[in-house]
């Protein structure tokens, strides 16, 4: 077992430990880690969005450029800051007003193309085209099976009884499988991000493993 | 029955304890446990393969933090060694503010196995605030979103950028991501200006991009770990890489951890049920 000689990989290494100690009990140790890693993650924030959006989309037109439009959205952008004040609060509402607009006016169109029509347009494909044959064509219907039946669990305008109950039975079920395989990756995800840190303590710290 | 029963008001630090050892002992004994290449990553892989070297690049998004790594930067890594095996150019850009320090540092450590060099075989043009008003700009002119690299030169200045405009240059757009910003690539990179967009997404969100795939949508997944294991295994099968295997290492671990899981699982079900067994019996004696 060979220690690393960097300093760096120490502090990475302590507050990694730091942050594993939690599993034992809540402690002083963990809480230092936890702030110092908000307080960072904060301060890192700031400065990455003053140099990479507030200096080249708002002090360089404005300044450098002289291109006196951009005002208008500084102006919008410094309007959140009412917030903090109680009688001058509700200016905030105005830049809400124009995110809020312009957020869905981008997004409308594509979110509805992408995340409906284009998905109802390949379940009722792959459930009707014949050229899939076999496995295919069977995974199709079941995709399709499944669209119907889980819609008809969230559909709420009619009593769930006879046909509709029995869909919503069903469709519970392919939400269930759903939660599952989320379930399942989540596990993994989060086994992978624990490896990540034993990796480093291994490899970078105490070199037992190349 | 009453072990069964005991077992499931286990101490929960036995079981951290207990992790702890199936995730150190496989790394530091490797077991080599076989890979194989699921379907989504081989589409992807195939899918980059086939792209002419020297010819239109690939864009890869890096939108992840340092909190993704251990997932997330064995597949940024192992797209850009094979990229540059096959001399196929490669642009790298971030919208995530923490991207850039991460993408910067697998481009400078692949480079020189490579010999590739800045300006003619890669570009890093690192990060940019504003995701899918970003998006949309490189549709129109990726210009008007990166008029510089990420040290400042002009896009001009680069020469593997001389016939790059939009998405119409680009074959694919891989978004390596653990949120849902790959769900606005699809949107506005693929169906707005019909881009191919390939995933690199953390296991937790893999589930929420499945339909995507089934519609097309998706040029190919890789899942979290398991999909950067299976395409380093890719890269090395054909001798594109000889870079160890980071997160091939990692996934005998993550193999011996499901098991414990799924034991874990398994004994908690069935000393609840013993659990309630029990207590009906009681209750009705």
């Amino acid at each position: 077992m060979i220690f690393s000689t960097n300093p760096w990989v120490w502090v990475a290494a302590i507050l990694t430990l730091c942050i594993f100690s939690f599993l034992y009990k809540e402690n002083p140790f963990y809480r230092f880690a936890e702030h110092l890693f908000v307080g960072i993650s904060a301060g890192y924030g700031v400065a990455v969005y003053w140099n990479n959006a507030i200096v080249p989309n708002l002090f360089v037109p404005l300044f450098q450029q002289h291109n006196w439009w951009f005002i208008i959205p500084g102006l919008l952008g410094m309007m959140f800051f009412f917030r903090f004040n109680q009688k001058t609060g509700w200016l905030i509402l105005i830049p809400m007003a124009v995110l809020l607009g312009t957020g869905s006016g981008m997004s409308l169109a594509p979110t509805i193309q992408t995340n409906i029509l284009k998905q109802m347009q390949s379940a009722l494909a792959d459930a009707t085209n014949l050229k899939l044959g076999g496995w295919g064509l069977i995974w199709g219907i079941v995709t399709l099976f499944g669209v119907i039946t889980t819609l008809s669990y969230f559909f709420f305008s009619r009593e769930q009884k006879g046909l509709l109950r029995v869909s919503a039975n069903i469709g519970v079920w392919f939400i269930m499988i759903g939660f599952g395989a989320s379930f399942g990756n989540t596990v993994m995800g989060r086994i992978s991000l624990l490896i990540g840190r034993v990796q480093f303590l291994l490899t970078d710290w105490i070199h037992i493993i190349k | 029955m009453k072990i069964l029963e005991n077992l499931t008001k286990i101490n929960r630090r036995y079981i951290f304890l207990m992790v702890a050892v199936a995730v150190i002992v496989p790394l530091i004994i490797p077991m080599n446990l076989p890979t194989i290449p699921g379907k989504y990553t081989i589409k992807l892989y195939d899918f980059i393969d086939k792209i002419p070297p020297q010819s239109q690049p690939v864009v890869i998004a890096a939108d992840y933090s340092p909190s993704m790594m251990p997932e997330l930067q064995p597949m940024l890594e192992s797209i850009i060694r094979h990229c540059f095996a096959k001399k196929v150019r490669v642009i790298v850009l971030t919208l995530d503010p923490n991207g850039a320090a991460l993408s910067e540092a697998a481009l400078k450590k692949i480079a020189p196995e490579y010999d590739a060099v800045y300006g003619r075989d890669y570009a890093f043009l690192g990060f940019k605030p504003g995701s899918s008003i970003v998006m949309m700009s490189i549709g129109e002119n990726i210009r008007q979103a990166f008029p510089a690299d990420f040290y400042g030169k002009s896009l001009d200045s680069l020469p593997m950028m001389a016939n790059v405009r939009n998405y119409a240059d680009i074959p694919i757009v891989v978004s390596i991501a653990g949120s849902a910003i790959t769900q606005s690539w699809i949107a506005y990179a693929g169906t707005r200006y019909h881009a191919n967009v390939g995933s690199g997404c953390t296991a937790v969100s893999t589930a929420d991009y499945y339909p995507f795939l089934q519609s097309g949508q998706l040029v190919g997944l890789l899942n979290g770990m398991k999909g950067a294991s299976e395409y380093e295994y890719l890269n090395q099968k054909n001798g594109y890489s000889k870079a160890p295997r980071v997160a091939g290492k990692g996934m005998d671990a993550v193999s011996i951890v499901h098991l414990l899981l799924m034991a874990f699982i398994i004994i908690g079900n069935v000393g609840y049920l013993v659990a309630r067994h029990n207590q009906s019996k009681k209750q009705g004696a």
